[in-house]
């Protein structure tokens, strides 16, 4: 029975795989017809792949399947090998969910563009799988770097000079990141003599108090991972790379990449070594970072005049929550933290497909330009503004509830005030949507707009079908919070 | 019991419903009109039908167990029902009228899909028992009443919904952290398991903020004489009947039928409710735009309302419950007929109306009953509702309370008179002024008699408020 689990999980890392040798071996000519279904399909498949994982799991009582074909799990103590939990399962789906997005319109004019985009996009969902599936910290590191180097390329995928700017910027500071990770994990490595999660839980249940080192290693860690998340005071780089690339990329980006290579990978260490110590000062450091995210992305987003940009801004100060649900330390802070991880991925898919469909009809984000779009796209509109209350922690959608999860846990950790500046930050990013709706949408009509044709085809699905999913998720998400306790994780 | 399907269809018929409407106003627009009309009647029917198990001490309840205290759960008891009825009754008749009024508006599925939706929230924040659930349904009316207040898309009526969302959206966040600290403390957001339990005094005023704004109470009334640029039954929804109203319910569901307040607190919400209705009855008397003027007049009477059931004695809160079905009567009418006068003459400035009764007679006979009920002249409903409040004031020991509403009442009289002299006697000014749509005049008279019929036949009401203030067994 778990056997037919496990190889279940190979779908995985053989999808993406499987889809890119197929693309570049049956040549060209043959395949560049079938990107964008080809993505679509890799990315429901993995959505469908998670979903039956995590009603197996279920059915078999189990929290985690590890799996590994090359490696003997039982026997050697640094081998490394994969392991699904629900969290990764979340993770997983949460790519999958922005990998069909993003192929899920036509953007590219040039078949060439289309195709190296297909390309790019598929290494870049294999390199975040795998950061979703190891279990031990250098593995992390090496995925994270895959999808990185992926990132940087799309950004630029056009080669003229706002997309070259952006990578390169991007390129420069997630090469810091990198440094500061690597010092950060050499540092542990001395400690402790293995990089490997359950090794590290162990080590860090029975030295009390830290070791100085350690504490250098988390400070380390927390910068590197805070650059590739975009937290204050790391965020720069963030707002110009969405704003430059193409809309199928900073789908990808905004939705699943950085907050896979950021908060993914900082949830997941915290919530591993949680297994044993409390370490007050990294906690702090988060908790401090957290907050300054939440109020200065939400600040930032309120003076942009485009559109993109504002929702980079936005994006950022949700980051500040995960971050803020990370610090506490206890379950609600966690699963809270990942329930927000999936809020943002489905928030800012459907915000930045809405974006591509505004730019694709329109042919500009300047909000100073736009007007009264709501008459011709009706539900871009919509979907808009579902996304962005989510996002805000309105219910009844899903984002309410994960907000209100880390809003207790901090609350639980003893921060009541900082708790309540949380909540009421919340304002700033209705503010935000206010803002965006009545400069785009809600507004009274612009002329030259009036001849502007709604937007058909995939992007109008995928952001129905997304942010139906966000209304769904959020009725359901007592029922959900129900089976996660089942699992044991609260 | 059987019957709990009631609650349910109270709140989900519209909520649910609502969705529907945008689809059947592409296929006819009556269709749509009419399918709105009866969603809202639906609740209150069921509202209707669910009041006898609530006074036989039996109320309806539904109920969904969750682990951590997030228990789900709806209950119909006398206040819910009456508040119920309250809403939908009026929400009912302003459907009605917009039927008339809205026709030369664009973006009307919008319409009706909001206004339906925000009644299903209405609702459901009506009967719930669980502190996030109120909210929810809480945040979802806001929302509904920022769209409702932009849908002409102006770039004024934009910019003051989105003010009107703010304040609301920032008082009710403050009051979930009022509600978070208090499942700190208790570890549970239901609100039945809270009975007669004490809470801190600074998470009360937390809560106290959310309500404030809804209620459009001073200090954070200022959302909603910004409002009355909104078309007539919008502003007669949000601002009269239903909006502001709910929010002086939610206090009394918090703070009567849930926690223990300190004593101090029926002195101090009693005085900023007390301040409210002096400062917003003084600028009605000032202002000349008669939907302003209506605004102001709502402010006033829902801190009439706060103040009895926030005073701590029994008739001031049975006095605030039965005000609390009077006033959306009342008020809401008034607001459907400056809006009416507004759609005839074109002008909102009093000084430049004048003996409209001539040419708009009805208009003038159901502005001047619902004027009268407000101004708590007998035998209209009123009437009793005012008496009562006055009397909880008298009763609380605080003669001072009683004597600065006597001064609001009065100042109410005041400008109320001046408005229906100025507007309908005097010299006709405005000759080409003539009634409106039979749907116009048909809710305004059908308000104006209810008015003066709840007046006559006060006993029904009064019952059940003083049976639903006596039940709650704190005096």
């Amino acid at each position: 029975m778990s056997a037919s689990l496990a190889s279940l999980m190979y779908a995985f890392i053989g999808l993406p795989l499987l889809a890119v040798a197929g693309l570049n071996l049956a040549g060209r000519r043959l395949t560049r017809r079938i990107c964008r279904p080809l993505g679509v399909f890799v990315g429901l498949a993995q959505m469908a792949v998670a979903v039956i994982s995590q009603l197996l799991l279920l059915q078999y009582h189990k929290s985690s399947v590890s799996f590994s074909q090359f490696w003997d799990m039982t026997v050697s103590d640094s081998a490394a090998y994969l392991r699904v939990d629900a969290f990764s399962l979340v993770a997983l789906f949460c790519i999958g969910m922005a990998v069909a997005a993003a192929f899920s319109f036509k953007w590219f004019d040039s078949e060439h563009n289309a195709f190296n985009f297909t390309n790019m996009a598929l290494l870049l969902m294999l390199g975040l799988n795998g950061a979703a599936l190891v279990t031990d910290l250098f593995s992390l590191y090496v995925f994270i770097e895959i999808a990185g180097l992926c990132s940087y390329t799309l950004t630029a995928l056009y080669r003229e000079e706002r997309g070259l700017e952006g990578g390169f910027k991007q390129l420069i500071l997630g090469a810091l990141a990198s440094v500061l990770i690597l010092i950060g994990l050499a540092f542990i490595f001395m400690e402790c003599g293995s990089l490997r999660y359950d090794a590290l839980a162990l080590f860090f249940s029975e030295e009390l108090p830290l070791p100085i080192l350690d504490y250098l290693a988390f400070l380390f860690l927390i910068g590197g991972f805070g650059i590739k998340a975009g937290l204050v005071p790391f965020h720069q780089w963030l707002p110009d790379v969405y704003e430059s690339a193409p809309a199928p990329v900073s789908i990808l980006l905004s939705g699943i990449a950085t907050q896979m290579m950021g908060t993914y990978a900082l949830i997941r260490i915290m919530s591993e070594l949680k297994g044993g110590a409390a370490d007050p000062v990294a906690d702090a450091i988060l908790l401090l970072l957290g907050l300054i995210t939440i109020f200065v992305g939400a600040l930032a987003a309120l003076a942009q005049k485009d559109m993109k940009r504002c929702l980079a801004y936005s994006s950022i100060s949700q980051i500040g929550y995960i971050v803020l649900g990370v610090s506490c330390g206890n379950a609600f802070g966690f699963i809270g933290a990942m329930l927000h991880f999936f809020t943002l991925t489905l928030g800012n898919t459907v915000l930045f497909t809405d974006a591509a469909a505004v730019d694709l009809a329109t042919n500009t984000t300047d909000m100073e330009r736009l007007g009264g779009l709501q008459k011709q796209m009706p539900l871009v509109g919509v979907t808009n503004l579902i996304a962005f209350l989510s996002n805000a922690g309105l219910p009844p959608a899903v984002g309410f509830w994960s907000k209100l999860l880390i809003i207790i846990a901090v609350w639980q950790s003893g921060n009541g005030f900082i708790a309540g500046l949380a909540l009421v930050a919340g304002v700033l990013t209705v503010a935000c949507c206010l803002k965006v709706q009545r400069k785009v949408f809600f507004g009274p009509d612009v002329e030259e707009l009036s001849g502007v044709s709604a937007p058909r085809g995939g992007v109008v699905v995928s952001s129905l079908t997304l942010s139906g999913l966000i209304v769904v998720a959020g009725l359901l998400i007592p029922f959900l919070l129900r089976m996660l306790q089942a699992q044991g994780l609260f | 019991m059987g019957s709990q399907w009631l609650i349910l269809a109270c709140i989900f018929v519209p909520l649910l419903g609502s969705f529907l409407l945008p689809v059947l106003g592409r296929i006819n627009t009556n269709a749509r009109n009419l399918a709105s009309l009866l969603f809202v009647l639906v609740s209150l029917v069921c509202a209707v039908l669910a009041l006898h198990p609530a006074m036989t001490g039996q109320p309806l309840r539904v109920w969904l167990e969750l682990p951590q205290g997030l228990s789900l759960g709806f209950l119909g008891d006398g206040m819910a029902i009456l508040a119920a009825m309250a809403f939908s009754l009026t929400a009912a008749v302003i459907i009605f009228y917009s039927f008339g009024y809205i026709e030369r508006f664009e973006n009307l599925n919008e319409y009706y899909f909001m206004v339906t939706l925000f009644m299903g929230a209405v609702m459901g924040a009506v009967f719930s028992t669980n502190l996030i659930l109120t909210y929810a349904f809480w945040e979802i009316t806001s929302i509904c009443c920022w769209r409702l207040l932009g849908f002409d898309r102006s770039e004024k009526s934009i910019r003051l919904a989105g003010k009107a969302l703010l304040v609301n959206v920032c008082g009710s966040l403050l009051m979930l952290a009022g509600f978070i600290s208090v499942y700190m403390n208790m570890g549970t957001f239901n609100l039945l398991d809270m009975q007669g339990r004490g809470v801190d005094n600074w998470l009360m005023a937390l809560m106290l903020c959310g309500i404030l704004a809804k209620a459009a109470v001073l200090p954070l009334h200022s959302w909603l004489p910004a409002s009355s640029d909104a078309p007539a039954p919008v502003s007669a929804l949000i601002g009269g009947a239903v909006m502001v109203n709910l929010g002086v319910y939610i206090y009394a569901r918090l703070f009567l039928a849930g926690f223990q307040l300190e004593p101090v607190w029926t002195v101090v919400t009693p005085a900023i409710a007390a301040v409210s209705a002096l400062i917003s009855a003084g600028a009605a008397m000032r202002e000349t735009d008669i939907r302003r003027i209506m605004a102001y007049s709502a402010v006033c009477q829902t801190s009439f309302i706060l103040m009895g059931v926030s005073c701590g004695t029994m008739i001031g809160a049975a006095g605030g419950l039965i005000s609390i079905l009077m006033n959306a009567l009342a008020c809401g009418g008034l607001f459907l007929c400056a809006g009416t006068v507004e759609r005839s003459t074109g002008v909102r400035d009093i000084n430049e109306l004048g003996g409209l009764a001539k040419n708009m007679p009805l208009t003038a006979l159901s502005f001047g009953l619902c004027a009268l009920s407000v101004m708590g002249l007998p035998p209209f409903g009123g009437f009793f509702a005012k008496y009562m409040l006055i009397a909880g004031a008298v009763q609380s020991g605080h003669i001072w309370l009683a004597l600065l509403f006597a001064a609001a009442a009065l100042m109410t009289v005041i400008y109320l008179l001046r408005v229906f002299t100025r507007v309908f006697f005097g010299p006709l000014i405005n000759h080409e002024a003539t009634e409106r749509s039979w749907e116009m005049v048909v809710s305004m008279l059908i308000l104006g008699g209810l008015t003066l019929l709840t007046g006559l036949f006060i006993n029904v009401p009064s019952d059940i408020a003083v049976y639903v203030a006596e039940s709650l067994g704190r005096w």
